[in-house]
């Protein structure tokens, strides 16, 4: 296996925005099989948007994205179709259908997109939730799961079909810091034991620290990436002083409330 | 059996003994013929001891795995005593992440559902009146907030009122006009085809203008901002009150009553009678060019049309109006506040909206048809 074969996702020359605003221009990166890739950035940099481009719902201003050896800016049809069945996606808010169980949210890929006898599918469905570790909450409504369960009920629907790569919007946002550890651990876990690629997009610097291999940084003024690397190297050896901000929590001056 | 990617092989011994033999990919295609063939062959012998060997199997997915589990739980071979053996150990650890045991745990049992009669007629009166307590609470709430606000107008948060004053009012101007006016053309073609048996097509422009003036200008009105602008407010306050909106406002000491309500109520009292007088112009208009087409001259049509109405039938259709403003208004903005949580929890009140302004709006003009009845004789 070469060097290339190992990239599972390419960003090749990306620049996105909205209408005539540029958000980031001309961005390049790479996601290796099986590592846990974390893009960070200040709220309102366009991290989501970015993850948004990568999973094809946002058409970029020009760019390539590259998933397993396909284009998903170009790709139409069938194409487009077997590109998208190659990841999963958790959104931020979980985005469980709010008409059916956990249980069916979590079968509904399997019953649209495979001929599995009835039972092979919810023995499947069962099997993710109780990796996830809501195995009892299968029939409940999403409704009546917390905001933690929802996104771990998400994560299991995004892996139903074995994706080789799942793109986690904000799993650890607006979670207390034990749930939180509690889907970091789940996601470390994946990657290891089923050689899952994450891409996850997140500023919660206990989480990063907990399950990234690599990082990246893009910020509104560079319109780009500002830093790239293993987020302890990040914190410990970083020159721009935004990025160290960053990694050791630390204030803009201009945020403090001066004392009369 | 030769398969693709996955193949499998089943081997009958003595006593009941069967032999499983996976090689391949295990995956979410392959297992579909995988399934097939082993229910094929396994459903018809009566097997004792089922023996799965996987040491061929060199890929298990989400599906293979819950193959190996369907038939380490015995779902195929009744009964019978399973064992799974050579998976790696990757996937053995994989596969032991779900036992049997979970499956008892987990699996979603089907729940009995039986409503019997008298529990349906119990729980359909308890929504009945705690419906009615809603409509009670919430008249409340406006009969509370109402007048403050139009005491001290600085209360009154002028820019909404204005603001849905435009939405519903001026923006239904076109549908109103076409409306009306095809109501008008409608309403002369009509009569004018049985008046003409009696030689008294003149009578058309009486006919349109009363029915118009006191009884369809409001009623169509009504009509069309009970579909406009009731599902509207219900579905602007429903999602508000999805994403907490309401409760922050409660929060914040606004009143979501006076904060949102009594704007829209204002402005529906004020909008609907005079889209209300605007309709019967147009509807009156339509006739006009109708009876023009028939060959009768302006001056007569509009000499006729004056004649028939009085300064009390023009104030019946305001009255009319401004009722039908507040029912609109009302209603949209209650069953907004009635909102449950959920996806289709907006949709519903929505639906509700309109269908309770309707019948609302009918009652009411029933009262008033009713009312001026006994006034006159």
């Amino acid at each position: 296996m070469n060097e290339t074969d190992d990239m599972v996702i390419t960003v090749k020359d990306l620049s996105i925005g909205y209408g005539e605003r540029v958000i980031l221009e001309k961005i390049n990166f790479q996601v290796k099989r099986g590592e846990v890739f974390v893009i960070l950035g200040e709220s309102g940099c366009g991290k989501s948007t970015l993850m948004k481009t990568m999973i094809g719902l946002n058409p970029p201003q020009s760019g390539e994205v590259w998933i397993e050896g396909g284009n998903l800016v170009t790709a139409e049809g069938d194409e487009r179709l077997r590109l998208l069945r190659k990841f999963g996606v958790m959104y931020q808010s979980g985005a469980l259908f709010g008409s059916m169980t956990v249980l069916e949210n979590v079968r509904l890929p399997l019953d649209e997109f495979t001929d599995l006898p009835e039972p092979l599918k919810e023995l499947v469905s069962l099997a993710k939730l109780k990796l996830v570790g809501l195995g009892g909450a299968a029939n409940k409504m999403p409704s009546e799961l917390s905001g933690g369960m929802q996104k771990r009920a998400a994560i299991a629907r995004a892996m139903v079909m074995d994706p080789g790569i799942l793109f986690l919007d904000e799993p650890s946002a607006g979670l207390d810091p034990i749930t939180s550890a509690g889907i970091d651990l789940l996601v470390s876990g994946l990657a290891r034991q089923f050689g899952i690629t994450f891409v996850i997009v997140s500023h919660e610097l206990a989480s990063i620290y907990a399950v990234a291999d690599r990082v990246i940084m893009v910020d509104c003024s560079a319109r780009g990436i500002i830093a790239e690397g293993k987020p302890a190297e990040l914190r410990d050896g970083a020159v721009d002083p935004w990025v160290h901000r960053f990694f050791n929590r630390e204030a803009d001056a201009s945020h403090s409330i001066q004392p009369a | 059996m030769p398969l693709t990617e996955c193949e499998a092989e089943v081997k009958l011994g003595p006593d009941g003994l069967a032999r499983v033999v996976l090689r391949g990919r295990l995956s979410a295609r392959t297992v579909v013929d995988c399934w097939n063939y082993l229910e094929q062959r396994l459903r018809a012998e009566r097997v004792k001891t089922l023996e799965v060997d996987v040491s061929g199997v060199d890929f298990c997915g989400g599906a293979g795995f819950a193959l190996l589990r369907y038939l380490n739980l015995g779902k195929m071979t009744p009964g019978a005593k399973v064992s799974v053996t050579g998976l790696a150990a990757g996937f053995q650890r994989i596969f032991e992440g779900f036992t049997a045991k979970d499956y008892d745990t987990f699996h979603p049992r089907p729940q009995k559902q039986s409503h019997p009669l008298v529990e349906e007629a119990g729980s359909a009166t308890r929504r009945l009146i705690g419906d009615l307590r809603d409509q009670v609470d919430f008249l409340g709430g406006v009969a509370a907030n109402l007048p403050p606000a139009l005491i001290y107008p600085k209360r009154m948060r002028w820019p909404e009122v204005r603001h849905v004053f435009e939405l519903a009012g001026a923006n239904a101007v076109p549908i109103v006009s076409l409306v009306s006016l095809l109501l008008g053309f409608i309403i002369a073609f009509e009569s004018a085809q049985r008046l003409a048996e009696f030689g008294a097509q003149i009578y058309v422009a009486n006919t349109i203008t009363v029915v118009m003036v006191r009884e369809m200008g409001p009623l169509m009105t009504a009509i069309l901002l009970a579909g406009r602008s009731a599902s509207a407010f219900a579905a602007e306050i429903g999602t508000m009150k999805v994403n907490e909106e309401l409760n922050a406002l409660e929060t914040l000491g606004l009143s979501p009553i006076r904060f949102l309500v009594v704007p829209r109520i204002v402005a529906g009292v004020l909008v609907a009678p005079l889209l209300t007088c605007y309709s019967v112009l147009m509807g009156v208009v339509g006739g006009a060019l109708v009876m023009l087409g028939l060959g009768f001259s302006l001056k007569l049509i509009l000499h006729q049309m004056a004649s028939s109405v009085h300064l009390n039938d023009v104030a019946a259709g305001i009255e009319k109006g401004v009722v039908f403003g507040v029912i609109v208004s009302g209603v949209g903005c209650w069953r907004g506040l009635q909102t449950e949580q959920g996806p289709s929890a907006v949709g519903l009140s929505t639906t509700r909206a309109v269908v309770t302004s309707l019948l609302l709006i009918i009652v009411a003009d029933a009262c008033f048809s009713t009312i001026s009845f006994f006034l006159k004789s």
